[in-house]
């Protein structure tokens, strides 16, 4: 699904995001990325979201290389992709129907289906009866539902998720990763970037570590 | 971990276990890979241009007064051009047709009798490039002239009529060279004192009139240029506003035709409304200019009146004014889409 390969991010002012990065995602996999702030953790979102390119090295994501890609194919890349931010990025002046639907009217679906398959989303993240309002109605905890609603709603291969529950205290932190795990169990890989190692620790999946833009670790949470 | 997780969301979740299984789900995936087909695209087409209009308009109605205004700034862009260029067109109309302007006099030697100058009328009016011939008599063009110049009773003091017989002559085109060629045959026929092509007035009316579509030429470029500039500044300041907006759609796989296609929308909307505003300004200004001319024209004993705005040339300006609002918006877009990366 994903393979960085002494893949490196450096900056023009000489700040160095990545340094020969080497590591593959599989298809279906559940991942963490962690290190503390400054550690790539972003950079490394940021290039599979192909916000960036690499600087050097080779960056596939379901057999594209991202350090080739045209501009003109970026959108169509992240339209395999489903993305989750800290601040949700939701659109305060529409409804939580409408965010959700975003990704669907970009792919050009019909009413119907888009109706059929936001339902279906705002379900698996119970919000089903939340649909009418606006995201400023919504607690914290509710928006970042929206916000994984909007991300899962176009069935993405990948869901990457950056800090997705930094502004969340531990129950609702836990409660949103029970839906990425959900979501996981349907054959989307999914990404997450995230220095809570307390609530890494107690997923137990895969865990990549960062450190300085290196990679200082690959194994499985909690060993 | 699934006793930390809230157990609201785990039941509503829970049922999704019957969701097809990762294999029936990459199955899905994978049929949906085939595409849709041309018909469904083309509805999802329709559907997105639908919406983008729907939203420009929403947005446009959801701020009447500064639309409004927008609009009205480029309706006064629009309208001084073409108010112009309609009044021009007006004056031209005012100036009688070439062929009228361009008369040449002939005028005939003093003992050339009533019958010479009909016998004249005649043969001049058989030559080639002449259109019409009208023969004035010594007593005419003496009657005329105590009537138009005031001078009746001294004209009477004198013991003769000093003014010749006249053929006025129309030519059928208006060409200098053919019309100077034309003067000097009637000038060489008998009876002829003199013949008179009066141009001058013509040459200075269309020198005028030059000066003016040149002067119009020149404001509609500076004009558009500045409108251009009120609706890039418009649309700029909506971008601005929707930032977030694009960077997120930008973000979930929209193109930069999806994002540029609402704000296209509103540009071209824009230049309707300004397209109407303009249009109903000038039918307004040259009906209200209109009663004045024709109590002016009265005073010279002419029916003249100004021509309203013309449907076509209305339908032009609807035209004109959207496709400018159009590209304004374009290059606006343009420019500031590249700034709009998501960060």
């Amino acid at each position: 699904m994903i393979r960085f390969e002494q893949v490196a991010k450096r900056y023009p002012n000489g700040h160095v995001g990545l340094h020969e990065l080497s590591f593959r995602v599989r298809r279906g996999e559940f991942l963490f990325v962690t290190g503390h702030s400054g550690a790539g953790k972003s950079t490394l979102l940021r290039l599979l979201l192909a916000m960036e390119r690499p600087t050097s090295g080779k960056l596939l994501l379901a057999g594209q290389d991202l350090g080739q890609i045209s501009n003109a194919q970026i959108p169509f890349l992240r339209r395999q992709i489903g993305v989750v931010f800290q601040n949700h990025q939701l659109l305060f002046d529409r409804t939580v129907f409408n965010n959700v639907a975003l990704p669907l009217q970009i792919l050009g679906l019909s009413k119907v289906e888009i109706a059929k398959r936001v339902d279906s989303a705002l379900e698996r993240v119970a919000l089903s009866d939340k649909s009418a309002l606006f995201p400023g109605d919504l607690s914290t905890g509710q928006q970042q539902r929206v916000g994984i609603a909007r991300a899962i709603v176009h069935r993405p291969a990948l869901l990457l998720a950056d800090e997705p529950t930094g502004n969340l205290d531990p129950r609702l932190a836990a409660e949103i990763m029970g839906v990425f795990e959900d979501i996981n169990r349907l054959g989307t890989s999914v990404l997450i970037a995230s220095h809570d190692l307390a609530l890494i620790a107690r997923m137990r999946h895969r865990m990549l570590t960062l450190q300085r833009g290196r990679l200082i670790g690959d194994g499985e949470a909690g060993q | 971990m699934s006793a930390t997780r809230s157990p609201k969301v785990s039941e509503r979740v829970a049922p999704k276990a019957a969701d097809p299984a990762p294999e029936k789900q990459k199955k899905r995936r994978d049929d949906e890979d085939d595409g849709p087909d041309f018909s469904t695209l083309f509805h999802a087409w329709v559907e997105s241009h639908r919406a983008s209009l729907v939203d420009s308009l929403r947005r446009l109605a959801k701020q009447p007064i500064g639309s409004f205004f927008t609009c009205l700034v480029m309706a006064v862009a629009l309208s001084l051009p073409m108010g112009l260029s309609l009044l021009l067109n007006n004056v031209e109309r005012l100036g009688g047709s070439w062929q009228r302007a361009a008369q040449i006099s002939v005028y005939l030697k003093l003992d050339a009798s009533a019958h010479d100058g009909e016998a004249l009328r005649t043969q001049i009016k058989g030559l080639p490039g002449v259109a019409e011939a009208e023969y004035v008599s010594r007593e005419q063009a003496l009657e005329e002239f105590q009537q138009q110049s005031g001078l009746g009773e001294a004209l009477r003091e004198l013991p003769d009529n000093p003014l010749p017989g006249v053929v006025v002559v129309t030519p059928a085109e208006v060409d200098k060279p053919a019309l100077d060629a034309l003067r000097q045959q009637l000038a060489e026929l008998p009876k002829v004192e003199l013949a008179q092509l009066d141009l001058v007035w013509v040459e200075r009316l269309a020198a005028i009139l030059k000066l003016g579509d040149r002067f119009v030429f020149g404001l509609t470029v500076l004009l558009v240029s500045a409108l251009l500039l009120v609706i890039g500044n418009t649309i700029r300041l909506h971008i601005e506003n929707r930032r977030t907006e694009i960077e997120v759609i930008k973000l979930v796989g929209g193109t930069d035709s999806y994002v540029r296609r609402p704000f296209l929308y509103m540009g071209a909307l824009y230049g309707l409304g300004a397209g109407v505003l303009s249009w109903g300004v000038l039918a307004f200004g040259l009906n209200w200019l209109n009663d004045a001319v024709i109590g002016l024209s009265g005073l010279y004993g002419s029916d003249f009146s100004l021509a309203g705005v013309p449907g076509a040339d209305g339908l032009s300006l609807l035209l004109g004014a959207v496709l400018l609002g159009y590209i304004g918006a374009w290059i606006a877009v343009a420019r500031h889409l590249s700034e709009l990366a998501p960060r």
